[in-house]
């Protein structure tokens, strides 16, 4: 017989919910990578913004496989040209395969992964089939020279920098592949920091002996790659607009907020404004975030912006834009209104109270409860290592920020992570490809977190993972607005901090059996699929011909 | 021929009178040319012309004084006494010189019979007369409102009694509320947020109905973005203290801050109520009101913080706020204007930065 369901049965099970983490914290099996920065008492800035973690299919044998980026060793007082010992392997990036049985086997070496130039800072990687060849590719950003690998597509990659032409040089920190001219060949976007080498560093804080703000060193421009498709990149910040205005970029994400039909680029940049580079469609750019109104707080004021996400997270199938920044702000949350203006929603969104006390760096709209609603997951850390010494109330490492999303507000959850850490990189993918997203945190000085999913909260729910097969478009849908049940994603594996994410486009459908997608492809094409069934994976291969 | 011996004495007398009087004048003198030598030369000879002449002994101490000579000096003035114990002049010296040499207890006398208020106060900061110099020194602040030196004194035995009054509640009453509310306050300043927390619990504890504690409390947490516990304690404020417009306009920042713009409009239009016209109130208020959809409060709100302000960060925040708004309602021009008025601010005062 039906039984009544009391209000103490209703509270106890709302205990039991909140109570069970949300993700299982792992090490990853078989990984024993260790993140190097090397901080030292000369307070190099460079020491405190590594390292990047990509989620990527290097070898297309359908599971997902791990890049790290390693920093560097910095053994005492540097001089220009900086030597950090790349060569050593204990400061290489490493490439890991992922097995059948979930564990992992570092590869670096076979693949022809290892040393990354003496010379080179490590920082962040991109992800991208800039060569169409089905092989993804790996960008790797710096302080010193930048570095393309090619996939040869036999577990083995060749570093083809010199020939394509994008070493950039200075300090890069974010990248991303896009196809900005829907050419069907990606580009490349770099961002840049500022103007900083070791003969010119300093010192702040007095007595407390702190990292210097960026206000401390000159600004400096982004770069922009054009993919010729022959294998060749040219640059074309300057004619493009984008070395137009000069800023203190550490992340990058793209979508097309306006509906144009071409990819535009947002940069969080530090201490200051932020910048929303419109793609004109002619091969240029106007910056208009101040028109736009995602340059500044709701206050006027200046972002320490970090990490950004650009998808749309109230399922009104515009990109919203989220950046990531220092305590005493908060996590700037901008709703795409419809009509190329934003408006700032950080308070609505219940992100007052969630983060005003926090620093994020890598972040994620991403819907791990599959219920249809894309939930906010931020690495968390404050930059200086002794910022309790300055202020008691802050921490240097932070547990990781997850909150979810219900119907467009945010409320905190509990990730399972109890140990807070100095978390940078966080990239987001299905790794065990249960149809629940799972989450890889970087930390300074120490290993990987693997935040697995186990789904909960929200067992029950539905899934859809949607890859992108470009024909006409770039191979990898890079630009591409895909729609499931009335949520839309923009596929591209940028965003977050210095990270490369899983390119699959996941989607949550809650109860939902049967899906219906919509695909509108860079080339302009559009193919919409009915009554899919849901818990797959799904390829969805770009019509020829219109 | 005793008559003549004795009018050529007075003569004799009256003579070195004279002359020790022109020599104090020309000592004087010489003090308005700032020539010290030339002045302490002359008060010599005034005192080698008449060697009880008080006056002369008085204004050479004075002259040392200027020379940062003060050990001359208090020997100059205590002739001076000596001569003629009611002589102002050189009590002064003697009380200056003294508190100069760090003898301020032996200085104190002398001020006081000097009337010397401002050095007075600061040797009372020396010898622990806290309570004392404080009301010396507020006497003088009022005659001299932007005397930097005075308002240091003044700032400084403030701060000292302060401090004393304070370890004096520590050391005589430790369990009381009002110990555990120092102790909180003093940890808050240091930013100390979890001990300045368990502070003022324990006062909270021990007298609950006393004003401000919440509103302290709710402070530490909103410092530590603990904003529901924020809430709680800034709405407990208010129901303690309904008429203190900072309760109130706490509490609407704190509702605000989680994302309640309705609730927080309320409470931000109650503490505009209370105590009209301050300008975060009403910026904060605008907020909440945007927020809230009440359009014409926030434009209200927003243009009277652009008047108060003028040309501070706020009025730029508030010029900003308009933008938005008119910008939303489709008033191209007004946002503009209100947009090239931000920027301008920003030109002169500089980048807007989050704190």
């Amino acid at each position: 017989m039906f039984r009544r369901f009391s209000r103490r049965d209703f509270l106890g099970s709302a205990v039991l919910a909140a109570a069970a983490p949300f993700f299982e914290v792992k090490a990853l099996r078989g990984v024993n990578f260790l993140l190097q920065n090397s901080p030292t008492p000369h307070k190099y800035l460079i020491e405190t913004m590594p390292g990047g973690v990509a989620l990527f299919d290097y070898n297309n044998d359908g599971l997902l496989d791990i890049f790290f980026v390693n920093g560097g060793k910095i053994a005492g007082a540097l001089r220009v040209p900086e030597n950090f010992e790349r060569s050593d392997s204990r400061y290489w990036n490493r490439l890991y395969r992922q097995n059948r049985d979930g564990s992992f086997t570092d590869v670096t070496q076979a693949a022809g992964l290892g040393n990354a130039g003496n010379g080179n800072y490590g920082m962040g990687v991109a992800i991208g089939d800039y060569d169409n060849d089905g092989y993804p590719d790996i960008y790797v950003t710096n302080y010193g020279k930048n570095i393309l690998y090619h996939n040869n597509g036999d577990g083995t990659f060749t570093d083809v920098t010199a020939k394509a032409g994008v070493s950039g040089g200075g300090w890069s920190v974010s990248a991303g592949f896009l196809d900005y001219d829907n050419d069907g060949h990606l580009d490349l976007f770099v961002t840049r920091y500022m103007e900083w080498d070791a003969d010119h560093n300093k010192i702040c804080g007095g007595d407390w002996h702190t990292y210097c703000p960026p206000a401390e060193f000159p600004a400096t421009t982004n770069v922009l790659y054009r993919n010729r498709g022959d294998g060749t990149f040219e640059d074309v910040s300057g004619r493009s607009g984008i070395a137009a205005k000069k800023g203190r970029a550490l992340g990058v994400a793209f979508a097309d907020y306006d509906g144009d039909g071409f990819t535009d680029i947002f940069v969080s940049n530090d201490g200051m404004q932020q910048y929303l580079y419109h793609n004109n469609g002619d091969g240029t750019f106007k910056e208009c975030a101040l028109e736009s109104g995602l340059a500044l707080t709701a206050d006027g004021k200046g972002l320490s912006g970090m990490g950004v996400v650009f998808q749309d997270y109230d399922n009104d199938g515009q990109p919203d834009v989220l950046v990531t920044v220092l305590p005493r702000e908060l996590y700037s949350l901008y709703h795409n209104d419809g009509d190329g203006s934003f408006s700032y929603k950080s308070l609505e969104a219940g992100l007052g109270a969630l983060t005003s006390g926090s620093s994020g760096w890598g972040v994620g709209f991403e819907d791990f409860d599959n219920d249809g609603w894309k939930d906010l997951f931020v690495a968390q850390s404050h930059v200086l290592d002794n910022v309790e010494k300055i202020d008691a109330s802050l921490s240097y490492k932070e547990l990781p920020l997850l909150a979810l999303n219900h119907q467009g507000r945010f409320e905190r959850a509990d990730s399972g992570v109890t140990t807070p850490l100095a978390a940078r990189g966080a990239a987001f993918g299905d790794i065990n490809n249960d149809g629940w997203i799972d989450v890889v945190v970087t930390a300074l000085g120490g290993p990987p977190v693997l935040l697995l999913n186990r789904g909960g909260g929200g067992e029950g729910n539905h899934w859809l993972c949607i890859s992108l097969r470009g024909t006409r478009s770039n191979r990898d849908g890079y630009g591409a607005r895909v729609s499931v049940n009335g949520q839309t994603r923009f596929a591209s594996s940028a965003g977050s901090y210095i990270c490369a994410n899983d390119k699959r486009l996941h989607f949550g459908l809650g109860s939902a059996a049967k899906a219906s997608v919509e695909v509108l492809w860079p080339s302009g094409a559009k193919q919409v699929l009915n009554d899919v069934r849901a818990n797959q994976f799904l390829e969805v291969r770009e019509p020829e011909h219109t | 021929m005793i008559q003549l011996a004795m009018f050529l004495w007075l003569a004799g007398q009256s003579a070195t009178a004279d002359s020790a009087q022109q020599h104090l004048q020309a000592g004087l003198e010489a003090r308005k040319q700032h020539e010290v030598e030339l002045e302490i030369a002359e008060f010599r000879k005034a005192i080698d012309a008449d060697p009880k002449f008080a006056a002369a002994f008085a204004q050479l101490g004075a002259a040392y004084m200027e020379k940062r000579d003060y050990a001359s000096a208090i020997a100059s003035a205590k002739r001076a006494l000596e001569l003629s114990p009611d002589l102002l002049v050189a009590d002064q010296v003697l009380g200056y010189a003294l508190l100069a040499q760090g003898y301020a207890a032996e200085a104190i006398p002398y001020l006081e019979r000097a009337g010397a208020q401002d050095a007075l106060g600061i040797a009372q900061i020396q010898t622990g007369q806290l309570t004392d110099a404080v009301a010396n020194l507020t006497v003088v602040i009022a005659q001299r409102p932007n005397d930097p030196d005075v308002l240091y004194y003044l700032g400084h035995a403030s701060g000292l009694l302060s401090k004393s009054a304070i370890d004096t509640l520590l050391a005589n009453y430790p369990d009381s509320a009002r110990a555990h509310l120092a102790l909180a306050e003093n940890y808050f300043v240091l930013r100390q947020m979890p001990q300045a927390e368990k502070e003022y619990k324990e006062a909270l504890r021990l007298r609950p109905d006393l004003p401000g504690l919440h509103l302290e409390l709710g402070l530490v947490y909103a410092n530590s973005a603990q904003w529901p516990q924020a809430e709680e304690e800034f709405r407990a404020e208010t129901k303690l203290q309904p008429g203190s417009a900072e309760a109130a306009y706490r509490f609407g920042s704190a509702l605000l801050q989680q994302g309640k713009p309705h609730e927080a409009h309320v409470e931000l239009e109650r503490a505009n109520r209370l105590k009209p016209d301050m300008p975060e109130t009403l910026y904060t208020l605008g907020k909440a009101s945007s927020l809230d959809g009440d359009a014409v409060t926030a434009e209200k709100a927003w243009t009277k913080v652009v008047e108060l302000e003028k040309t501070t960060s706020l009025a730029a925040q508030a010029h900003f706020g308009l933008a938005g708004l008119y910008k939303k309602q489709g008033k191209t021009a007004q946002s503009q204007h209100e947009m090239k008025e931000f920027q301008k601010l920003q030109s002169t005062i500089g980048p807007p930065r989050s704190e």
